[in-house]
């Protein structure tokens, strides 16, 4: 318990650190001393970070290779959880039903109840299952076969409860988590308004404290809120009035738990969705609710915070998620490619069947390694901050899900676009992966932001040097350049005499090193050419997330196989043919994005691709005329 | 000379083939003129050739009456003064198209050898726009009927040379131009009549062949098109014009009154005037930041020109805010700086600039100037109708009744104010409940601006 507790200390100080890092030397003394202080705690802890260090051409093999394991105990363990719990998927769970009534029925809630699923990582202590996020990984795979239910689970313990989980006290945990864990009491995450997405600075939510200052009024409403209809405790985010250090009044968000027995609490009309339509999603609105002061997570004004962290740290699963439901699509569409009978020939047999089933392999595959790598990654002591790593799995596994589920529908043909064939509910399921958690659009820039700022801080000195004209600098740069154009062999240590990638994979493990070298080249190249109005550029931040997801699946690929060969796991060598596959197709899109990054915006199409934009949005319509108009 | 006689004859066969090309289309567009009917024989040719003498022998009595001397000069504009009276006889009841083509028939069957046809055409041209058929096509084909077919077709190389028939073809040139002018586009017809009357290559069938290459290509070019109808209705109109002025797509076009005429218990006639606005939200967000201790003002009139018809709209803006007094808008860096996103930073903490190689931007110099909070356009341009709109305004923007409104208004056009005068209403007595209140709301705020101005 208290280790657990000692991690979310030291979790949540490292990302406050990096909220605060832009203001050191400023404005806040505070909590720069107060940080230090924090920094002295965790002597222990591990500062590396593997997909930061690739902007600056690192490969720090020691975070990723070997591939995490977990000790048998606990293997036995999770296996214990997962026989039950996929018989109940299996045999209780009626996905269409589900879908057609765009509700979960009480049976089926209560089963997940019973098996203990609303309260996965929650500690024992409060009657939680206490599982890791590997363990959590692994159960997501069965928990995804039914996207209702998943993300009816998610918004509770993912989002819903983990504020309290993470940054709540002691009081409030042991007042909340029980119930919670059980089931008894479902939870919710309010953070979306009408005129807030992603921008904290729009919520208009208000919390207002009464005059005898022991409550708090909160006014406002909260739309798309996943368990909105039925959640006993939500996690609300509400502006507060902070008075600052010069006596200033200053508008912060704060986090409260709320429950519904507060009164002044309305949910909207449950919203009708394209999938994961038996999730509860609505409307809520509040008026007037008393919540008192001992609710508020965290301290009054780091609701910010709060919501990163909690939005942070639940994107890992996803992957395994992902991967878990395409498992389930080879199942049903191999069965049918290998009985449907086209020109006296198998399904099976033709080329480009063939080519989905690979492609749905591959995809499952690098979801897999990606997820549990960064699971296994978490799960390690001293918590490196792993939401870089967390949100690339979660872009490649929705990007790959939607792919996946419409070749498997494409298998089948029209059978797959009937609702005779689960397929159709697949596909409007896995369409929300792109969205939710934050779009997939705004994790790219969050991956490749947070690297640039990462790589900046380090480069900024020498970059400035090779402006001012250092002769010295720029022939090193121009010696690296020349070395990479005429040998493009880099040695990072994955192979050799020290290497952690198996032999059969060395041709990988070569593809994979160069691409780390010229992205570090690339990104040096970036930020000479923008700085830090590389913000604006979107479609180069973009390519640089790409590269960067590529890189790191590579990573996930090369290492999980590496072990499986090395202790000889079943089927291993599926797995290195997997492996290679991956590489090889990766290393050439690779190399194909980061030669449109070194070239100015006139050539890689992209001055054309935002003019055409420009243009149309500008009328806000298709601008062309119609090809049958005629002027004479 | 053999070979030139061969050539004479190419050049002969050559002329003849538009005829044959076309003879179908004679014999529906060319009633009179020509006694015979081309084949293609050699006899043909000499019989053609015989009529093209006779047809020489025409022009050389017509051409010098035109070019010579005063008696001859004031003999043609008598001409001209005759077609101007065929078209007034014509119009005293009614211009329009049908009295037009009338006009141009009763002169078609006045004279089986069209004589004065060049007069005619140049008269009919300068009569078009008062007909209203300037940019009608039928009627410039209709006139370009007029000239006799086949007669001013060159038939050897030395005519082809010499611009052949020069008054005809400048006749018809002039024609093409007014209808490029007033942007009409020849048809096919026009194309078969011109090659009819002055051949393949002649003056008026380039003209329209460089027509018809540019009108098409220049047809689109403006990217903010004038209907050629505009609308009738006042209110229609000053919609169309505003949004054409503000050119957002977000502003919102309001209409605060629409032109009634009411008779008061004394029998008098009131006619309201229309009064429509328009604004955006950006300017609205702009106006709600104005500091109500600076006056905004209303000026006018500004004109706008939509093709021949002038409009006139007034403008509701504020000075340009001295730089001393702009607010510096507080940032909490929670709220906007790079934490701004729960997702991603929205600025990166670095000490580097983008590189000059990757500066596409042009150095732009801003000129700041005031900022235009709405614009309106009313029936009148009086004080107490732009004050109705102001009241107006202020419903969806409440800080302007905390803003002194001072009315800047240029005497305008003297038609807008001699239709001021007499539509003016008597007195703010006649007005409905609504009108005075905004009256006083006008007075106490004027009041305000010259508080502020001393």
């Amino acid at each position: 318990m208290s280790l657990n507790r000692l991690f979310f200390l030291s979790n949540s100080l490292k990302v406050g650190r990096r909220l605060i890092r832009p203001q050191i030397g400023q404005t806040r003394k505070e909590p720069l001393s107060h940080l230090q202080v924090q920094r002295s705690i965790k002597t222990n802890s591990r500062n590396l970070a593997y997909a930061k260090d690739l902007f600056l051409g690192k490969l720090n093999k020691d975070e990723v290779f070997p591939y995490p394991e977990i000790t048998n105990e606990e293997l036995e363990e999770i296996n214990q959880f997962v026989v039950p719990v996929e018989k109940f998927f299996n045999e209780d769970v009626d996905s269409k039903r589900i879908d057609h009534e765009a509700k979960i029925p009480p049976e089926t809630l209560n089963g997940l109840k019973e098996l203990g699923l609303f309260g996965i990582q929650v500690p024992e202590d409060y009657g939680g299952l206490g599982l890791s996020n590997t363990m959590y990984a692994r159960l997501g795979e069965i928990i995804s076969l039914d996207g209702s239910i998943a993300v009816t689970l998610a918004a509770h313990q993912a989002i819903g409860l983990k504020g309290i989980l993470i940054a709540g006290n002691e009081e409030q945990k042991a007042k909340y988590l029980p119930k919670l864990a059980t089931g008894e009491n479902v939870a919710a995450f309010c953070l979306t308004e009408p005129g807030s997405g992603s921008d904290a600075a729009s919520i208009q939510t208000k919390a207002t404290l009464t005059e005898d200052g022991t409550h708090y009024l909160l006014n406002g409403s909260k739309i798309w809120i996943s368990n909105g209809g039925f959640a006993d405790i939500m996690t609300v985010f509400a502006r507060t009035e902070v008075v600052d250090k010069d006596g200033q009044k200053k508008d912060k968000i704060s986090a409260f738990i709320v429950e519904r027995a507060f009164g002044g609490i309305t949910s909207g009309k449950p919203e009708d969705k394209l999938g994961i339509r038996g999730s509860n999603t609505c409307e809520v609105t509040f008026e007037d609710t008393k919540v008192p002061v001992e609710n508020v997570i965290g301290e009054v004004g780091g609701g910010f915070k709060v919501a990163m962290n909690i939005l942070n740290s639940g994107r890992f699963s996803m992957g395994s998620a992902g991967a878990g439901m395409i498992k389930k699509l080879i199942e049903l569409t191999a069965e049918y490619a290998c009985t449907r009978k086209q020109f006296n020939k198998k399904l099976s047999d033709f080329g480009m069947i063939q080519e989905k089933f690979a492609t749905m392999a591959l995809n499952a595959f690098v979801m897999e390694s990606m997820a549990y790598l960064t699971a296994g990654m978490m799960d390690r002591p001293g918590l490196p901050d792993c939401s870089l790593e967390a949100a690339m799995v979660k872009v490649f596994s929705s990007d790959g899900g939607w792919v996946c589920v419409s070749e498997a529908l494409q298998v089948l043909g029209g059978l797959g676009y009937t609702k005779n064939y689960p397929y159709e509910r697949y596909l409007r399921d896995c369409r929300i992966l792109l969205i939710f958690e934050g779009t997939n659009e705004i994790l790219r820039m969050y991956i490749a932001l947070t690297g640039m700022q990462y790589a900046g801080k380090v480069l900024t000195g020498k970059i400035k040097e090779m402006k001012s004209g250092n002769v010295g600098v720029a022939f090193e740069i121009m010696g690296n350049k020349l070395r990479q154009t005429l040998g493009r062999h880099q040695d990072l240590g994955l192979t050799g005499k020290d290497g952690v990638v198996h032999a059969s994979l060395q041709d990988s493990a070569k593809q994979l090193e160069e691409n780390v070298a010229f992205f570090s080249s690339t990104v040096e190249g970036l930020l000479y050419r923008f700085g830090k109005s590389i913000v604006d550029e979107q479609l180069i931040l973009k390519r640089v997330a790409d590269v960067l997801i590529n890189m790191y699946a590579m990573t996930a690929v090369l290492s999980r196989s590496s072990r499986s060969i090395s202790i000889g796991l079943r089927n291993h060598d599926h797995e290195v043919l997997l492996a290679n596959t991956f590489c090889a197709d990766a290393y050439f899109k690779n190399n194909l994005l980061m030669t449109q990054l070194q070239k100015n915006s006139p050539e890689n199409n992209d001055a054309n691709i935002k003019k055409i934009a420009q243009e149309v949005l500008e009328k806000r319509a298709y601008v062309c005329s119609h090809p049958l108009e005629r002027t004479l | 000379m053999n070979s030139a006689h061969i050539l004479l004859r190419g050049q002969c066969v050559r002329c003849l083939v538009p005829y044959v090309r076309t003879a179908v289309q004679q014999a529906v567009l060319f009633s009179g003129g020509l006694p015979h009917r081309p084949t293609l024989s050699s006899t043909c040719v000499q019989v053609h050739r015989a009529v093209h003498v006779s047809c020489r022998y025409n022009k050389n009595r017509t051409v010098p009456s035109a070019f010579k001397g005063n008696n001859e000069d004031a003999k043609k504009e008598k001409a001209l003064v005759a077609h101007d009276d065929l078209f007034e006889r014509a119009g005293k009841d009614a211009k329009s198209k049908a009295t037009f083509n009338k006009v141009v028939d009763i002169f078609n069957h006045r004279d089986k050898r069209r004589r004065g046809h060049v007069e005619f055409i140049y008269a009919a041209l300068k009569k078009m726009p008062e007909f209203g058929v300037e940019r009608d096509i039928t009627v410039y084909n209709k006139i370009l009927d007029v000239f006799p077919k086949e007669v001013f077709v060159p038939r050897n190389y030395i005519q082809r040379m010499f611009y052949h028939y020069p008054r005809q073809q400048d006749c018809a040139v002039e024609v093409l131009e007014q209808m490029e002018g007033h942007g009409v586009m020849p048809n096919v017809e026009t194309k078969v009549l011109l090659i009819q009357i002055f051949g393949e290559k002649s003056q008026p069938v380039r003209k329209y062949q460089r027509t018809t290459y540019w009108f098409p290509r220049f047809k689109h070019a403006n990217p903010f098109p004038v209907p050629h109808q505009l609308p009738e209705d006042p209110v229609d109109l000053s919609r169309f014009s505003l949004a054409r002025i503000a050119n957002d797509r977000d502003a919102q076009v309001t209409v605060y009154q629409i032109p009634y005429t009411d008779l008061t218990e004394t029998g008098e006639v009131i006619e309201e005037p229309h009064i429509v606005g328009i604004q955006s939200p950006d300017q609205q967000s702009l106006l709600a930041k104005h500091n109500p201790n600076r006056p905004v003002f209303v000026e006018g009139p500004y004109p706008l020109w939509l093709r021949k018809t002038c409009v006139y709209y007034y403008v509701l803006k504020a000075d340009l805010v001295p730089p001393e007094e702009k607010v510096k808008e507080y940032i909490d860096p929670e709220m906007v700086g790079p934490e701004q996103s729960l997702y991603y930073p929205l600025w990166l903490d670095l000490d580097l600039q983008r590189d000059m190689g990757d500066d596409f931007s042009f150095k732009v110099e801003n000129l700041e100037e005031g900022a235009v909070y709405a614009m309106c356009m009313a029936g009148q341009g009086d004080q107490a109708t732009l004050a109705r709109w102001i009241s107006g305004l202020q419903e969806t923007n409440p800080i302007l009744g905390q803003i002194p409104t001072v009315f800047r208004l240029d005497s305008g056009p003297t038609e807008l104010q001699d239709t001021m005068e007499s539509q003016r209403p008597p007195g703010p007595d006649a007005e409905a409940e609504h009108g005075m209140e905004s009256d006083r709301v006008t007075e106490e705020e004027h009041l305000g601006g010259q508080r502020v101005k001393q």
